[in-house]
């Protein structure tokens, strides 16, 4: 018993060390949901009170529409996440399996289009954007649909690239069985390739959530009305302005919105790994 | 499921969803021709051809499975790119937003002022044969009449109607707008120059009162100028978006056009000084934050990976916890920390017993946007490198044991190249990412801080990305066409690092 912890203290005062240091300001968000002050103080590191007045606030004060968000924010990271594995399964398949003309270049096309980091391209996609609302009001700029058109498109590439590296990893004999037999590549795809490619598309497409749920800058710009908001845009505003420091409902908000996510990452953190890298190492 | 694919009912399904799609698409491609956005008009049209030729006919299989990918990536990135890059070419920004023709008429609209004689009217809007009209009463000299765009009539005073205050309010021939009307006329009307004299007009001021005016420029089309017909001067198109007067570059009409000055941008990027100067700043930082924090982040998650690459006690609770700053959503984390670092009330003062105003010095904004960056990042590595640490074949460090080597020089003659020649595409991919890390910055320190009084727009820790951000939606002049040519070349470094990293891990080998 003496002997294990003398020789490996040192690896316990790290992870110890460092585990702290994660959980600080998690802790510290916790505490303050609790609250009542509506600050993000660090008074004491035992709370004196837990009071639910934060979380009451955020479903019935009707200033702010947390439910909605929360709504728009699946929504849009949901739409993102279904469609954009479904479009882009389909291009990896045929960028890994059917042989055709111009399919090297493609492929370098791809790499380089991905590597475009879409934050570049903003003031781009806002004028389009701001100019297709000018003659189809229902996708333009500040609509819903004209944010999850732009994220599709934005998520295209990545996608793609990320799915073409699963899929060349899917072993080739099954669907070449298929091919044999009689099957056409549109058959082969769907009878073949989505049932076993189910689970990587399944991670690939929440990753993808994760990643929409994530996303800033473009839904802040987006997203003007209030009840369009999602999550993340509509909690960076309680705290945006210099005299608005609402952390009570934050914290809450946070926490709320937070916990989903953080289950689905740590249930699938091993794909999660490997998702990563599969994009740029191979094997 | 079959039956989904083969035969009339699939042909059936197909030709219905086609066609939806088609008539929607057409639907949007004709009222983008209407408002004249002809290239949008016309990707739309090619959309729709490329999408009915390639399910209906069997032209290419391959196709059938790209079409839909391509298309989106072709609109919202490789259009955008393209965009960007056509941007870059003008002089897109505040006061040049708009096209040469919308800005001759802004022009013309804004050139009106009221006549030396400075006469105002009492009227009443109404229409006569339903054209746009106004009932005019000079009531000091009992003068009515009925004027339009082109023409005035005079009204005799024993055919009006006056109200208690002397206003005209019917006339023959002529209708007054009612309550209803009026709330809805106000811009149709007040862009009318109703006739007075030869020389000036009767320009609405509110609904019920009008003042003699004249138009101070005239547009000449022939020409393509603009002649004040006030003291004779002319402005001509400057070729860089204004009319400005030749012999007086300062003199311009506001607001200008986008007009294409070429590679301007890019040379002021190069020579001007006042761009040149925050942007090599702004570089040099973004260059040292993303290099210390894919080294820092590194070295944390390596020295954990090491740490636990045993299986000593609580292992996978160490694990789970770990983990937790990156299952955490990015922007809510971000934000908090934001909050730790305030100085009244922040915990991070609390904690040291100090009282640093974190965000207002140069030095402790960056030192907290490492450190948050750090939290942030670290399990990631960690993740990849006891991921790559149980790749390591056991028989080299056996061997190296063997031959007398001590855990120390193990480490750094073996295990450390190893992971380092394992990882390097991902710390390149790491260093790409943070390069372009809009959300940290944006979120945390908003690029601060800065010095307001010089006017400058980068912060002490604005990197490239959030600085170019800054250009082109900040507060005061926003110039898309100079933070265009920014992005391209952010662009160009970013793709030519990360391009570096994939040729290390071979990818490009596969299909090359």
């Amino acid at each position: 018993m003496k002997k294990w912890l003398m020789h490996d203290s040192w690896r316990h005062i790290i992870a110890v060390g460092v585990c702290l240091f994660s959980l600080f300001p998690l802790y510290l968000v916790v505490i303050s949901s609790f609250a009542s002050s509506g600050s993000l103080q660090l008074t004491s590191f035992v709370p004196h009170e837990i009071s639910f007045k934060n979380y009451h606030l955020l479903f019935n004060n009707p200033a702010i529409p947390y439910l909605t968000w929360v709504k728009n924010s699946l929504i849009i990271a949901g739409s993102v996440s279904v469609l954009s594995v479904m479009i882009g399964s389909a291009s990896a398949f045929a960028f890994s399996r059917l042989a055709f003309k111009g399919r090297k270049t493609g492929i370098q096309l791809l790499l380089l289009v991905q590597m475009f980091p879409a934050i570049l391209a903003i003031s781009a996609v806002y004028v389009i954007m701001e100019r297709v609302g000018g003659f189809a009001p229902a996708i333009g700029l500040g609509t819903k649909p004209g944010l999850l058109l732009v994220y599709l498109g934005g998520a295209m590439g990545v996608n793609i690239w990320l799915l073409k590296g699963f899929v060349d990893s899917i072993p080739a004999e099954l669907d070449e069985a298929a091919k044999i037999d009689g099957a056409s590549e549109v058959q082969t795809y769907w009878l073949i390739f989505v049932p076993l490619a189910a689970p990587v598309l399944a991670v690939v497409s929440l990753l993808s959530f994760i990643g929409t749920f994530n996303e800033f800058i473009l839904a802040r710009l987006f997203l003007v009305d209030m009840n369009n908001r999602t999550v993340a845009v509509g909690l960076q505003q309680f705290i945006g302005g210099q005299y608005s420091q609402n952390w009570g409902p934050f914290a809450a908000g946070s926490i709320l919105a937070s916990i989903p996510i953080v289950i689905i990452f740590l249930s699938l953190q091993k794909y999660i790994v490997s998702g990563l890298t599969a994009g740029s190492v191979k094997g | 499921m079959t039956f989904m694919l083969r035969g009339k009912f699939a042909l059936l399904l197909k030709v219905v969803i086609v066609s939806l799609i088609s008539a929607i698409l057409l639907m949007l491609t004709q009222s983008a021709f209407a408002q004249q956005e002809y290239v949008i008009s016309g990707f739309l049209a090619l959309t729709v051809l490329a999408i009915a030729l390639t399910y209906l006919t069997k032209i290419s299989i391959p196709l059938k499975f790209f079409i839909p990918g391509i298309l989106l990536l072709i609109a919202f990135v490789i259009g955008p790119i393209l965009y960007t890059v056509t941007m870059s070419g003008f002089n897109y920004k505040t006061g040049n937003i708009i096209s040469k023709q919308e800005a001759i008429i802004q022009i013309k609209a804004r050139a009106i002022q009221a006549a030396p004689s400075g006469e105002s009217f009492d009227i009443k809007l109404g229409k006569v044969n339903g054209v746009p009209a106004i009932l005019v009463s000079d009531i000091a000299n009992l003068k009515y009449f009925v004027s339009t765009a082109d023409s005035r009539i005079p009204v005799d005073a024993r055919d009006v109607t006056l109200d208690p205050n002397g206003v005209a309010i019917t006339a023959p021939n002529f209708t007054a707008l009612t309550d209803a009307q009026m709330s809805n006329a106000d811009t149709s009307y007040s862009n009318i120059h109703f006739k007075y004299l030869d020389k000036t007009f009767i320009a609405l001021e509110g609904f019920d009162a009008g003042v003699v005016s004249e138009q101070a420029l005239e547009y000449l089309p022939a020409q393509d100028e603009f002649k004040s017909l006030i003291d004779g001067a002319v402005y001509k198109d400057n070729g860089r978006g204004n009319y400005a007067q030749p012999d007086n570059k300062a003199a311009i009409l506001e607001p200008g056009w986008r007009a294409p000055i070429w590679f301007e941008n890019y040379t002021k990027i190069m020579s001007d000084p006042r761009v040149r100067g925050p942007l090599v700043r702004v570089f040099i930082w973004t260059v040292v934050f993303a290099s210390l924090t894919v080294l820092t982040t590194f070295a944390l998650g390596l020295l954990l990976a090491l740490a636990l690459n045993k299986p000593i006690h609580g292992r996978r609770i160490y694990r789970s916890i770990l983990v937790l700053p990156y299952a955490m959503p990015s922007v809510m984390s971000i934000l908090i920390w934001g909050g730790m670092f305030n100085t009244e009330f922040g915990a991070i003062n609390t904690l040291l017993g100090t009282h640093i105003a974190w965000f207002s010095d140069p030095n402790f904004a960056r030192v907290a946007v490492i450190l948050v960056n750090l939290w942030l990042g670290f399990p990631y590595f960690y993740l990849i490198s006891s991921g790559s640490l149980q790749a390591i074949p056991s028989e080299l460090l056996e061997a190296a044991a063997i031959d007398g080597a001590n855990p120390r020089q193990i480490f750094r003659k073996i295990t450390l190249p190893l992971l380092l020649q394992i990882l390097s595409p991902l710390l390149i991919a790491s260093f790409a990412f943070n390069f372009n890390n809009f959300n940290l910055i944006y979120l945390l320190t908003g690029g601060g801080p800065r010095n307001e009084l010089d006017g400058q727009i980068a912060g002490a820790t604005d990197i490239l990305i959030s600085y170019t951000y800054k250009i082109a939606f900040g507060a005061g002049t926003q110039d898309l066409g100079l933070a265009s040519a920014i992005s391209l070349i952010i662009f160009v470094l970013v793709a030519s690092i990360s391009l570096y990293g994939l040729r290390k891990s071979k990818v490009l080998d596969t299909f090359a």
